[in-house]
């Protein structure tokens, strides 16, 4: 396997996504150290530039920007097509994606393009003293784990967000280099974008991304006691989710809505707050870090997947850990 | 409108998951393998297209080993699929998503199409592959993971909200086209008895798993799943022995910190 490691960095509002910053840290790491194998990060579109400066600073060797953009809007096929050529180019051995709705959308297509194997949701990636990749990824809902291997000389991985540490900035600077649009070859009749539709999940960080998710369900009585859970969420710059007894009974839209129908997250820390924990709302949560839940039932089945519980009142046990964490950091 | 479908048998969610004895798979003694997640929903919009669109057909394609896959077909043909295709896969051959994504493509190949739906990803792998390596095999466009397509008549176009983070982005497209859905947005239908009955006697088209191999070479597939584990049971939670409310929130607060280190 070639040791030299292509790290798609997807940025979004200006700046790269935490996401791809977590996948330099998985570059370096089985590219070697400096010196032994290479990391090339790729950034693609007219936001390339401004961006690269943070990339060139997380311990990779190089850092390639192609500012056009016709890579502006995500379009799985073109981007593959970019990104493959660019692969050839640098004699890749393993392109790193991160688990965004893009980069999921992106790995199946790009290893089809470079005729690579695939692997999908990583959440722990290991090289064997062979240089054989070993990816561990949670199936079934987190009910399961998979251990698969890797036996194709290329391959593309999709790495899970949060599953692995972003490197803080060091001193030293890659060198950055504006890459010209690689050829595209022969595109296929592309969707247009037409507009962007907000979700409406509040002003924190989107919930499939957040570090820290608080939960509210039916215990919370109404729409208007939401606020109880925004301020915990803004203590601990989490997101707002929700049970689906809370979007069907429209207290939140179903953007809100974690679980089978609705959405899947694994934050470090996951906050359950008057929520009994039905299979179908644990199954979206299960695989988050660090679970809590706060319920005035001692038997809610939510105490048998949590780390940590507290039985009582939710509307005195909040507003509680809200002070208590605003103290604790200060503010 | 010519509308595929692809379906992939999959475990029972209430299945109880045991890896096999060797620890390197799931244990498929006893399991039932049904039609559900997102290929459900994959099968109800497809239908939902079929009528809204005057004229257009519908049919599922699944590859896996026989019995299953046949009977999750005739589960789709019981719904309103007007046809379905079996591709074969011997019960031993090792697979992986891309894999499957290659010998898709051969039975896609073999019929015509305006528009292949596929599930995000699918309920027991979810690897989220197939549909796009399958699109970029077929030389068309894809967009995922999707939520409600309709059919544009006097644009002749499909269109959609492709969901990303923080919001979603309207999208049309021309055809040919694979979708990848992504959510129980609708409740899917369940099937009359009637049509159960009917369904059984459809002749279902087969590609063979000589004339996959030919389309797709003998290589053998680029990963292998090598073990299988359940992650360590949760025991329940640590429960926090409190007077008042404040002292639940320190104590709570403390062990997050120093315990689970979740918090800085
Ligand atoms: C096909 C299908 C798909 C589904 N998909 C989803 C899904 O994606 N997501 C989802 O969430 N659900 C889903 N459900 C619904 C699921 O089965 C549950 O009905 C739902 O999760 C219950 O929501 P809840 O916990 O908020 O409400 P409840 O079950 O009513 O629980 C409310 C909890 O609040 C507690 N409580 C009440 N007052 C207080 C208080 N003052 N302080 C503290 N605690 C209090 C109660 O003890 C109780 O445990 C699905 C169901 C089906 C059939
Ligand atoms: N063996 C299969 N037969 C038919 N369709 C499949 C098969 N495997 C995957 N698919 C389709 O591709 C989607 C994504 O699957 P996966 O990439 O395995 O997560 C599924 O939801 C199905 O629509």
């Amino acid at each position: 396997m070639s040791s030299s490691v292509l790290v798609v960095v997807e940025i979004r509002n200006g700046a790269p996504v935490r996401a791809s910053l977590e996948a330099l840290g998985v570059g370096r790491r089985i590219a070697g150290p400096p010196g032994s194998g290479t990391v090339t990060a790729v950034l693609l579109g007219s936001g390339s530039e401004s961006s690269s400066t943070t990339v060139a600073e997380r311990g990779v060797d190089k850092v390639l920007s192609v500012a056009d953009p016709r890579f502006d809007a995500f379009h799985a096929v073109v981007w593959a097509a970019a990104i493959a050529a660019i692969a050839r180019e640098i004699d890749a051995g393993t392109i790193l994606v991160a688990g965004t709705s893009n980069g999921r959308e992106l790995v199946g297509r790009l290893a089809a393009r470079w005729e690579a194997a695939a692997v999908n949701g990583v959440a722990d990636l290991s090289l064997a003293a062979d240089g054989t990749l070993m990816a561990v990824r949670p199936v079934f809902s987190g009910r399961a784990l998979q251990e698969v291997r890797v036996d194709q000389t290329r391959a593309v991985l999709g790495l899970r967000p949060n599953a692995f540490t972003a490197p803080e900035p060091s001193g030293s600077k890659a060198s950055v280099e504006a890459h010209p649009t690689p050829d595209l070859g022969q595109l296929p009749a592309l969707g247009v974008v037409s507009g962007f539709e907000p979700a409406q999940t509040g002003s924190g960080p989107d919930l499939s991304e957040a570090l820290v998710v608080v939960s509210g369900g039916r215990g919370l009585r109404g729409p208007e006691n939401f606020r109880l859970l925004e301020d915990l969420a803004g203590a601990l710059g989490g997101a707002i989710g929700a049970s689906r007894a809370v979007t069907d009974s429209g207290w939140k839209p179903a953007s809100f809505q974690v679980g089978q129908t609705g959405r899947t997250v694994s934050p470090q820390l996951y906050i359950a707050v008057g929520i009994s924990g039905a299979i179908q709302h644990v199954v979206g949560m299960i695989s988050s870090r660090t679970i809590v839940a706060i319920n005035s039932d001692p038997n809610a089945p939510i105490f048998k997947v949590a780390d940590y519980g507290v039985v009582g009142d939710l509307f005195q046990i909040v507003p509680a850990l809200t002070a208590e964490i605003r103290r604790v950091r200060g503010s | 409108m010519e509308l595929l479908v692809l379906i992939k048998p999959v475990p029972d969610p209430e299945t109880r998951l045991r890896p096999n004895a060797a620890g390197t798979n799931l244990d498929t003694d006893g399991v039932k393998w049904v039609l559900t997640g997102y290929d459900e929903s994959a099968v109800e919009q497809a239908l939902l297209l079929k009528e809204a669109i005057p004229g257009s057909k519908v049919r599922a394609i699944a590859f896996g080993p026989a019995p299953r896959t046949e009977e999750i077909l005739r589960s789709a043909l019981a719904l309103g699929c007007d046809a379905a295709t079996w591709v074969e896969q011997p019960a031993d051959t090792p697979t992986d998503p891309m894999r499957a994504a290659a010998a898709l493509t051969v039975a896609c190949q073999k019929t015509p199409f305006d528009l292949i739906l596929v599930g995000k990803q699918a309920l027991d792998d979810e690897a989220g592959l197939v549909g796009p390596a399958l699109a970029e095999r077929l030389g068309i466009a894809d967009y995922g993971p999707v939520v409600d397509v309709r059919w544009d008549a006097a644009g002749r176009r499909f269109t959609f909200a492709r969901a990303v983070e923080g919001g979603s982005d309207r999208v049309s497209a021309p055809t040919p086209l694979v979708v990848c859905l992504q959510q129980a947005w609708n409740d899917p239908r369940t099937a009359k008895l009637q049509n159960v009955l009917k369904a059984r006697r459809i002749a279902i088209d087969k590609v063979t798993w000589a004339e996959v191999a030919a389309g797709i070479g003998s290589a053998a597939p680029g990963t292998h799943v090598t073990a299988f584990r359940l992650p360590p049971p949760r025991t329940g939670a640590k429960m926090i022995e409190y007077r008042t409310p404040d002292e639940a929130a320190q104590k709570l607060v403390r062990l997050l910190r120093e315990e689970a280190k979740v918090l800085p």
